[in-house]
């Protein structure tokens, strides 16, 4: 920009660069240039690299093979022998994303309803507070989480306190949650577990929900279900035929936004998932900054994880053209 | 209903507030480890973070640089692609706008990962100039959109206006578009800033282990176990959110920069 910026301020002091090339030209092709070197580059490398080999001892070296894409899809060994370890993992990714981002979106579907509802600078009041919410940083949220689930203070103490595991116990519900792995023989236990790091990601992009969602749901028109309720429908009815198919779109494509952006999370998963289900993401963290030291394979995770977020952003991108068009 | 409302409402924000509860209040603690409620109550961890501790004071100052340097840079970026983006409505100026948002719409750590190679071929690696242009680059997408609603919002009837008097388009800038702006401006700006102070995962990558920030720092320290001074730092970054978010909310119209409808009130 700034570049930019000089070279126009020298434009304007010789008239006759002016009349060759436009400000404009100028502005267009530095801005192409920086788009182009920082936004676009970045992904080509991780693309090339994913195709380069692992030099033991050494780093790695470029090279044009598809080991690391067979490598995740059937194994190294194959075809002598098949493992679907990588799959799997990616297999998981979709598992935690898909079940958080649902989850996120169905809760913060009636909240944001009610929010717009409320007047405007109610709505500004809650508005810094969620985003205040959503700016907190994944690790802060983890750390929130990790004392709140802790064994020794956090709430599987309070329930001891309070008697509630006791309770459990005489219910006979406790040995429901035994058998999910959400209890040790004395008390409840919740982490590490599934439920810890699904909810710790449907936490963590449940305010990003809401935002989404506000735009969608505040140019709902009222007079419509008003319409509908003078006519006789009753409350459920106005929000079956009326309100939901009026934002059927809009809610695919928040859910969508989520979960591409939950398939890449870190800090949640190696925090709070067991080892058995461990993500492509942490898998990607191991190869490139951890132990493995193996970058063209943990590129190849990478170029993986991306183009299933892609066909995700493109069918949510046809969604929105498709809801805009209406 | 509207009990019922209410109610839920109440017990969404009760959810949302819990676990940052319970980090800040872990910050009172008088020992060194977290215990909720806090035991033995002090407030020494905010002078450690502030002032003694080296760890934690160049960690928020590294925080600082690149935040508020991603944040001016960013800005500096999106402003030209959303004038032209606004003011041609161009092929290119759309692509441009789209690629720059690119980064943003990835899951982040392909960004995080590509952006570590990017550096390391260009010797910014573990440099703290290459985390500010990368997390300039991964934001870019905010300040383009607070920036575009902006200019959306300026009567095109000011601007034919400012013709009729005699107004070169130089001036028609300065004096229409720029101050109407402005507000716009400052909230990508803010968004940016916020973000930054709060991103983790390509800060990790492009950081290499040279320098660390806050939440790096905090990242590290979760392996070994926690201490009441990582709590001072949440504080530290939920009151600068609340701030920003609040100042938002006062001297623009937030509700609008969010998407509402403008025709109701």
């Amino acid at each position: 920009m700034t570049v930019s910026e000089n070279i126009q301020i020298a434009a304007e002091r010789s008239p006759a660069l002016v009349r060759r090339i436009s400000p404009k030209t100028v502005l267009y092709a530095a801005l192409s240039t920086l788009v182009v070197v920082f936004c676009i580059v970045p992904f080509i490398l991780v693309i090339v690299i994913s195709f380069g080999r692992k030099v033991d001892g050494a780093g790695w070296v470029w090279d044009l093979t598809f080991d690391n894409y067979q490598r995740f899809f059937v194994g190294v060994l194959w075809p002598d022998e098949v493992t679907f370890l990588y799959l799997q993992q990616l297999g998981n990714s979709f598992y935690f994303a898909v079940i958080a981002s649902v989850l996120a979106v169905l809760t913060a579907l009636p909240f944001t309803l009610l929010l717009t509802r409320l007047k405007r600078s109610a709505q500004a009041i809650w508005l810094v507070f969620i985003l205040a919410s959503l700016s907190m940083s994944e690790v802060f949220i983890v750390m929130g989480w990790d004392i709140l689930l802790s064994n020794n203070s956090g709430l599987p103490k309070l329930f001891q306190v309070t008697g509630f595991t006791q309770w459990l116990k005489d219910v006979g519900w406790f040995q429901t949650l035994r058998d999910i792995g959400l209890a040790n023989p004395r008390n409840v236990k919740f982490k590490p577990s599934g439920f810890a790091t699904i909810l710790t990601m449907s936490y963590l992009v449940w305010p990003y929900a809401v935002i989404l969602l506000y735009p969608a749901f505040s140019r709902l028109d009222p007079s419509l279900a008003e319409a509908a309720r003078t006519m006789g429908a009753n409350r459920w009815t106005v929000i079956r035929t009326v309100t939901l198919p009026a934002i059927r779109l809009p809610l695919m494509g928040t859910t969508l936004l989520l979960f591409v952006f939950l398939l890449g999370s870190y800090v949640s998963v190696s925090v709070f998932a067991t080892p058995d289900k461990q993500t492509t993401a942490v898998a990607i963290y191991s190869n490139i900054r951890g132990s493995n030291l193996d970058a063209p394979f943990g590129s190849a995770q990478a170029v993986i994880l991306l183009i299933s977020a892609s066909v995700c952003l493109c069918f949510g991108h046809l969604l929105n053209s498709k809801a805009e068009a209406r | 209903m509207r009990a019922g409302g209410t109610i839920f409402m109440s017990l969404a924000a009760l959810l949302l507030a819990m676990p940052i509860v319970v980090v800040c209040a872990a910050a009172l603690n008088g020992g060194r480890s977290m215990f909720f409620p806090p035991r033995d109550p002090t407030l020494a961890r905010f002078g450690e973070f502030f002032v003694s501790e080296p760890v934690w004071t160049n960690a928020l100052t590294n925080s600082i640089i690149v935040a508020t340097g991603a944040a001016t840079l960013a800005v500096l970026i999106a402003w030209p692609v959303a004038y032209l983006l606004w003011s041609t409505g161009s092929k290119l100026s759309k692509a441009l706008a789209g690629v720059g948002s690119l980064p943003f719409a990835v899951p982040p750590i392909v960004i995080g990962v590509g952006l570590g190679f990017f550096w390391s071929f260009t010797w910014g690696l573990g440099h703290l100039w290459s985390g500010v242009i990368s997390h300039a680059v991964l934001l870019m997408a905010l300040p383009l959109v607070t920036i575009s609603i902006g200019l959306q919002s300026i009567d095109r009837s000011h601007l034919d206006a400012a013709a009729t008097m005699g107004a070169t388009e130089q001036v028609a800038f300065r004096t229409v578009v720029l101050p109407q702006t402005v507000p716009y401006t400052i909230s990508g700006f803010f968004f940016v800033l916020v973000l930054s102070f709060n991103e983790f995962i390509v800060i990790f990558f492009v950081s290499a282990s040279a320098y660390s920030t806050v939440t790096l720092q905090i990242f590290n320290s979760l392996r070994n176990g926690y201490t009441p001074t990582m709590a001072v730092a949440a504080i530290t970054f939920l009151t600068v959110s609340i701030l920003v978010f609040a100042a938002v909310a006062r001297w623009g119209d937030l509700p609008r920069l969010m998407g509402a409808d403008q025709t109701r009130k």
